[in-house]
């Protein structure tokens, strides 16, 4: 029969099973190296900083942001969205491509789950101390309680925000560390030191390798795989019904939940080519995360692009469409032009016009494009959600409270607490996880095996 | 209490399932198969078979029931508000909860049915029969007393279909 070589080896350098094991688990059996002792004092400072503004933030009260009457959401919406979205890309990786049989996934959705986990956890850092009196949180929980037998609102979709993400860290959670089961088992079972062998024995839920195990382990990536896949399209929806079902010019369109969750995707696997192209860099891994892999990888970046530019096209068209006075004045006196226009133009040009380069086959196998693209694709979807949040706010229907927004040090600090806490959390993935998930990379080592045979 | 093993040891995937054809065409009786990736071949050679999907599929069912019942209760029996006059039952705004509630509860479910059919949980005391099956060999593990042959037999036909080692182990 014949076999068009679509997409190039997966795997290069004729490696055998054992080969592979070692490669991956390279990263923790070697020294740790300076540049992660740096990277991660770095990132720890970063952390630092956030924990401090968040404390800063309950002690004094949200008076030390810049949020006010007109511009309620600021930074803070801004970020949840951006981290959210970012949060997007592993579970789409790893899901949409484990039922589309897309075996080049299998480099990639470790680390594109890592991602998630982690990008999860600071999205939902921003709505809990939005609330303003965090430690009353716990009043969002449905449960029968002695403030009147009162029920949260169960149609809106800032509770449906909660479940969904909630739902999401868990499931995006377990897919990842259900995962990494047979591959802490491979550690332990070729661990040489005690400790390792205690450590990662535990971590490996006693995990033999078995037909018994390994049937369980396929249904349940492919159930939590299924029904992820719905929750990835929904999360976002939601977060984007936020806003749709205001009525602030700007927002209310229902245009917004596949514009959130196509954005959404689109920053995720910009921030997944930022990490695997440091990954194949520092930790020489690049006979498993191939210039094909990258090369996927900037396609569906391209495509969803065009789909980002059509977005934003429609959004102003039906601005104009609908004659709707306030909706003119929003996009075209308020994001095309005023004083917010640096913000609409960069959304424009890092999302919708850069991209296109990767059209060219020479930029695509160009590892320092890439990455810089990559970049600046995630610092263009910070500005669409910036767009988003404090254009159609600052200057709303009355113009006496119209106001200029920019965000004080504590919300910067937050946001930069944040990216702190995210790359910390990827430094530990990096030195003490399997970065490349060695079962399924086993699987597609020799993928015509058996036909040779016969 | 121990009982005596027969251990084969394959270097790739298709000696393996050249051994357990072999095996099998000889009536010998595998007790499992262990390997370091999924090798669907070897786990409908041993006829394992799983419900999962259905579990998933129950969990879920009875997930949309209880919490559209649990909806129905709060908003209509237990604390109706009234908004302008709209039916309190406002049904269509309670599917997307349902949805997300719904996976949730499949999650812990499969989650749950998983770690308890699978038998992998924390702190587990696990038996492997040889260590490098988690790495790069294959492993088909007869038990002794109902393989159905003895050591001899077995190990010369495993070793004629491709096994690089075989012998018998304590488990």
């Amino acid at each position: 029969m014949y076999k068009a070589d679509v997409r190039g080896p997966l795997i290069l350098g004729n490696k055998d099973y054992r080969q592979i094991t070692s490669d991956i688990i390279a990263p923790i059996d070697n020294k740790t190296p300076g540049w992660w002792k740096v990277a991660l004092a770095i990132s720890i400072s970063l952390a630092s900083l956030g924990f401090f503004a968040l404390y800063f933030t309950v002690r004094y009260g949200i008076g030390t942001w810049a949020v006010n009457n007109s511009v309620a959401w600021g930074w803070e919406i801004i970020n949840f969205v951006w981290w959210i979205g970012i949060g997007h890309a592993g579970t789409a990786f790893s899901i949409f491509l484990l039922i589309l049989r897309q075996k080049w996934r299998t480099s990639i959705n470790r680390a594109a789950e890592a991602m998630t986990v982690f990008a999860v956890m600071c999205a939902a850092i921003f709505p809990a101390i939005h609330m303003g009196r965090v430690w009353l949180a716990f009043y969002i929980f449905p449960y029968p309680n002695t403030r009147g037998p009162l029920w949260v609102n169960f149609n809106s979709p800032l509770f449906w925000d909660f479940i969904a993400i909630s739902a999401y860290l868990l499931i995006s959670a377990s897919f990842w560390y259900f995962g990494m089961v047979p591959d802490f088992a491979s550690i332990r079972d070729r661990a040489k030191t005690k400790i390792k062998k205690a450590i990662y024995g535990a971590l490996a839920f006693g995990w033999t390798g078995s037909t018994k195990e390994w049937l369980r382990y396929e249904g349940l990536s492919y159930v939590l795989g299924g029904i992820a896949a719905v929750l990835v399209v929904s999360v976002h929806s939601i977060v984007s019904t936020d806003f749709a079902t205001s009525v602030i010019p700007g927002w209310h369109t229902t245009l917004f939940p596949p514009y959130f969750v196509v954005g959404a995707i689109f920053s995720g696997f910009a921030m997944v080519m930022t990490l695997m192209i440091i990954i194949r860099k520092y930790y020489h891994l690049e006979e498993y995360v191939t210039d094909s892999h990258l090369n996927a990888i900037a396609k569906i970046l391209v495509f969803i692009s065009l789909i980002m530019g059509t977005a934003y096209t429609t959004e102003v068209f039906m601005a104009w469409y609908s004659g709707n006075p306030y909706e003119m004045f929003t996009f075209f006196h308020n994001r095309i032009t005023g004083e917010y226009t640096f913000m609409f133009w960069a959304m424009v040009i890092c999302n919708a016009i850069i991209p296109q380069v990767m059209w060219s086959k020479k930029v695509r196998s160009n590892i320092t494009a890439l990455f810089i693209i990559s970049l600046i694709i995630n610092v263009g979807m910070w500005y669409e959600r910036f767009n988003i949040v404090v254009t159609s706010l600052a200057n709303d229907y009355l113009p006496s409270s119209w106001t200029t927004y920019s965000p004080t040090w504590v919300e910067i600090s937050i946001f930069l607490g944040t990216i702190g806490i995210f790359s910390t959390g990827v430094l530990f993935f990096f030195r003490f996880i399997p970065m490349i998930a060695i079962s399924e990379v086993k699987s597609v080592l020799k993928p015509t095996e058996i036909t040779e045979k016969h | 209490m121990n009982t005596t093993h027969i251990i084969g040891i394959f270097d790739s995937k298709t000696d393996l399932l050249t051994g357990i054809e072999d095996a099998k065409s000889k009536n010998f009786v595998i007790e499992e198969i262990y390997t370091p990736y999924p090798v669907m071949e070897a786990i409908y050679a041993l006829d394992r078979k799983s419900r999962f999907t259905t579990a998933a599929f129950v969990y879920g069912f009875l997930a949309v029931i209880g919490v559209l019942s649990f909806l129905y209760w709060t908003s209509v029996i237990d604390w109706p508000i009234n908004y302008g006059g709209k039916p309190t039952n406002a049904f269509p705004s309670f599917i997307i909860i349902t949805l997300v509630l719904t996976i949730l509860t499949v999650t812990l479910g499969s989650l749950f049915t998983f770690s308890v059919r699978a038998q992998i949980y924390p702190g587990k005391k696990y038996v492997l029969p040889d260590e490098r099956s988690t790495d790069d060999k294959f492993v088909i593990l007869f038990d002794k007393k109902t393989a159905g042959a003895g050591f001899e037999a077995i190990s010369t036909a495993m070793k004629a279909s491709g096994a690089s080692e075989v012998y018998e182990k304590e488990l």
